[in-house]
């Protein structure tokens, strides 16, 4: 546990055993070491926002976490488990999910089907043939309740290639979370998008970390949405961790002022 | 009208089409056994297309599945048993199990490099039919055997001397393996397939395991080349290595694409046309093989998305 | 036997030369245009013939420098005409469409050299054995494992130390960088694809020399070639080398003890390394997948 957590606790909730704890993993590139000795440990239902400015290794950190490839040493675990080396669509099985800076949905199908597909995939069907009605009505419900969630309902049969940015980027979250998992990775969610679409995002974001069991931890560049979502604040810079507290803490820190908000100004 | 309508009556066109080939065929030139050769074509086209359009992965190799398949049959009819049925099983059998297993070398690559091993490989089954001649008769191909009447217990049916007999029998197989094409497309693992043609990542990252999921589509698709060739060693009672060739591998994949690669039925299309192109130019010139290599050039730069994919483009459903 | 042995040896060695020759300028395309290049074995042909058809006027040595030029001239035509709509659309269709040129080729050099193969005189300083001994050691097979291991220098050479190469390499493993650093790619990939081909007129001139000409003959050296760059890893042209000259050697091994698999050998080194190093023996993580 780094010293920055120890001093200013996690956020006031009070789970014993964090959902991820990450230890001081690097990972480098021939001579470039893009993240350096990360340590992290994130809670149940907490919402975690990675800020840093470009280059930093923020979504180098997410690819490890995520299994997108191995770190060159220190550990991952999820839940208590030791995930450092198991393979990416194995982590998401065990309940950790994602998405992408530039949006990763399946463009010429329908909002339906993309989500559909991720549902059938979470229950275990991928292999199958043939699923009985009970089976498929359980997918369906499934499928409308996430795009309630989402809004999406009244665009179910539009083809994801064909929605606006911003819609996109709501079904790639709808569609990560097909999986029901516990910790949900937001890779930039709001990138590219206009005032309108912003807001919309971060209500979305609020409203499933407000449903409780759900860990979120989210890059991104608009400080407005950072201080207005996390519970916590991790800033990383040049691969490395170089602070760590709530988000009004991080806003007066003198040295994340230097490396980042200055950068932004 | 509805697309599903539309969708209904393009179906039933087809069908009634190839039921009553036998009877249009001879009018507009054709005969029944090149009827029987574009179904099997069409099938090969098909199983290559079964990866190609709805995983989105190139197996250029695929003749060789095909080509095993052929041996398979021939090898049945000539050594084990004299029954027209068990042939096409050991086809099948042979064709699909080469493909399971070289299939786990090859699905961990992905994009040109699948497409460069799937070759390769196809290359080795090919030199081995060609050397192992005391089996397979090396570059004469394999003899001496020939399919066989089908016994139904209260009848037989003479699939050998009555052409037309035999073109229904060829079109039954066609419409058994297509209806499972079919399904398979239309489940849960089929829309798995499509989902790692559209995004290989998200795919992944929604937990599923993708190489797996290839390998198995890979090694149905196999299975169904294998069936084909069988089908083809059963309609000219012959199998030669020329069936393992790259080349031939080619000729079904242009079959996709020509036909267009994103519709189910468009590998029948590209090998329906592809074959009666190939039998003209062949019949006109001994420079056949320009022509079908233009052919090739123009599909690729004029028509990418093959005659469906155009004639669809032009008229919007 | 150990006259044997070193016969093959030496022969694994030339053929492992050609198929350098040949991968090298596949995986060059394939590194910059992601295009299988199917018409290399044509491409070879149309080397072999020219170099055939000039040889009266100008001797084997002037063959010998203007066959591969003309040769990569014809390939950079190519390229712009036909290749160059395929930038950025699925592999299929590069592969598809040199396929179709391959087809193409053979049967046009058939048309225009007749389907007869063609000999090919060597200059008769190249033609005798060295020594009676070494009866297999000709000058001209010596000669050719020369030139070829010369141009692999010269070849190497320049993409480490010219701007030009030092941008192919760049753009083998980025060429989204390579294009945002203000690098003209299309030139470079018609430059690329031209200094490909070059390497298959100049194998066709030497095989042309050893094996004489056949329309057929290009297809028969194409799938080493294949084997060669998966085996030494794609995206690497030390690779590609030491994948050439090593299926070379293992094919005339082979031959000594088992002729009839002096040719599937190959094949089963492939799938050896493919089940132990995926990626080939220098294939990296992160470069083409």
């Amino acid at each position: 546990m780094s010293q920055a957590e120890a001093a200013f606790g996690a956020g006031g909730k009070k789970s014993p055993a964090p959902i991820l704890k990450v230890d001081s993993v690097s990972k480098r590139f021939g001579s470039l070491v893009a993240v350096r000795d990360v340590s992290l440990a994130v809670d149940r239902g907490e919402l975690r926002a990675i800020i840093g400015p470009n280059g930093a290794g923020k979504t180098t950190f997410f690819n490890l976490l995520s299994g997108f490839f191995p770190p060159t040493s220190g550990r991952i675990a999820f839940e208590g488990r030791d995930v450092t080396t198991i393979s990416a669509h194995r982590r998401v099985r065990l309940g950790m999910a994602r998405t992408f800076q530039i949006t990763e949905i399946f463009p010429e199908l329908s909002v339906q089907d993309n989500l559909r597909i991720g549902a059938e995939i979470a229950a275990g069907y991928a292999l199958r043939a043939w699923i009985n009605r009970a089976e498929r009505t359980a997918v369906q419900r499934r499928v409308d309740e996430l795009l309630d969630l989402a809004g999406l309902a009244a665009k179910a049969k539009r083809l994801v290639g064909e929605l606006a940015h911003g819609d996109q980027r709501v079904v790639e979250i709808a569609t990560a979370l097909t999986l029901q998992p516990r910790l949900l990775l937001l890779d930039e969610p709001t990138a590219g998008m206009g005032d309108q679409e912003t807001y919309a995002m971060t209500k979305l974001i609020r409203q499933l970390h407000r449903r409780g069991d759900l860990a979120i931890i989210l890059i991104e560049h608009d400080m407005r949405v950072v201080f207005h979502l996390a519970d916590m604040v991790s800033v990383l810079d040049q691969g490395k961790l170089l602070a760590e507290g709530a988000p009004a803490a991080i806003a007066a820190n003198a040295a994340v002022q230097a490396a980042y908000l200055g950068e932004a100004a | 009208m509805s697309a599903g309508a539309a969708k209904l009556i393009a179906l039933t066109a087809v069908w009634a089409l190839l039921a009553a080939a036998p009877f249009w065929a001879p009018l507009v030139g054709g005969y029944t056994a090149l009827g029987a050769r574009v179904l099997v074509l069409a099938l090969a086209a098909m199983s290559v297309n079964f990866l190609l359009g709805f995983a989105g992965v190139l197996s250029f190799g695929h003749a060789a599945y095909f080509g095993l398949g052929a041996y398979g049959a021939g090898f049945a009819l000539k050594f084990l048993a004299p029954s027209t049925p068990l042939s096409l099983l050991c086809g099948t059998l042979l064709g699909g199990i080469a493909g399971a297993l070289l299939g786990l070398l090859i699905v961990r690559r992905r994009g040109v490099y699948f497409a460069m091993v799937t070759i390769a490989f196809g290359q080795v089954l090919y030199y081995i039919a060609f050397q192992w001649s005391s089996l397979t008769g090396g570059d004469d191909g394999l003899r001496g055997f020939a399919r066989q009447p089908l016994d139904l217990g209260f009848a037989k049916i003479d699939i050998l001397g009555d052409e037309t007999a035999f073109y229904y029998f060829v079109l039954l197989c066609f419409a058994l393996v297509v209806a499972v094409m079919g399904f398979i497309l239309r489940s849960p693992f089929g829309r798995a397939m499509i989902a790692i043609r559209e995004n290989e990542r998200r795919a992944r990252f929604l937990g599923l395991a993708v190489e797996r999921h290839i390998w198995i589509a890979f090694t149905l698709s196999c299975f169904f080349a294998g069936f084909a060739g069988a089908l083809y060693a059963l309609v000219n009672n012959f199998a030669d290595p020329r069936g393992l060739h790259y080349s031939q591998s080619g000729d079904f994949v242009m079959m996709a694409v020509m036909g267009g690669m994103r519709n189910f039925w468009g590998p029948l299309l590209g090998a329906a046309v592809f074959v009666v192109v190939q039998d003209y130019l062949s019949s006109v010139t001994v420079n056949w093989m320009s022509f079908i290599g233009l052919l090739f050039v123009l599909v690729v730069l004029f028509f990418p998305r093959g005659l469906l994919g155009f004639i669809r483009r032009r008229a919007p459903a | 036997m150990t006259q044997l042995l070193l016969f093959n040896v030496t022969n694994g060695l030339i053929i492992g030369a050609f198929y350098v020759l040949m991968a090298l300028g596949l995986s060059l395309i394939l590194n910059l245009s992601n295009v299988i290049n199917f018409a290399h074995g044509g491409f070879l042909v149309i080397g072999g013939y020219i170099a055939y058809s000039v040889t009266p006027y100008v001797g084997f040595w002037g063959a010998l420098l203007v066959a591969p030029p003309l040769t990569a001239l014809i390939g950079f035509v190519v390229e712009r005409i036909l290749i160059r709509p395929l930038y950025g659309r699925d592999p299929l269709y590069g592969l598809l469409l040199t396929f179709g040129l391959a087809f193409m080729i053979e049967d046009g050099t058939r048309f225009i050299w007749g389907a007869q193969g063609k000999p090919v005189s060597v200059p008769a300083v190249l033609a005798h054995p060295l020594s009676a001994q070494f009866f297999f050691l000709t000058g001209y097979r010596l000669f050719m494992v020369a030139a070829a291991l010369a141009v692999v220098a010269l070849l190497f050479a320049l993409l480490r130390y010219t701007k030009l190469g030092v941008r192919i390499r760049a753009g083998t493993l980025d060429l989204e960088t390579v294009s945002a650093l203000g690098v003209n790619v299309q030139a470079l990939r018609s430059l690329n694809f031209a200094a490909g081909v070059f390497l298959a007129g100049l194998s066709g001139v030497l095989a042309a020399g050893q094996l004489g000409l056949e329309p057929t003959m290009g297809t028969g050296l194409l799938m080493p070639s294949f084997v060669a760059i998966i085996v030494g890893g794609v995206g690497s042209l030390t690779g590609t080398l030491i994948g050439g000259l090593l299926i070379g050697v293992a094919s005339g091994l082979t031959a000594v003890f088992l002729p009839a698999a002096s040719e599937a050998v190959i094949y089963v080194l492939m799938a050896l390394i493919l089940l132990l190093r995926p990626r080939g023996l220098f294939g990296e993580e992160g470069m083409m997948t």
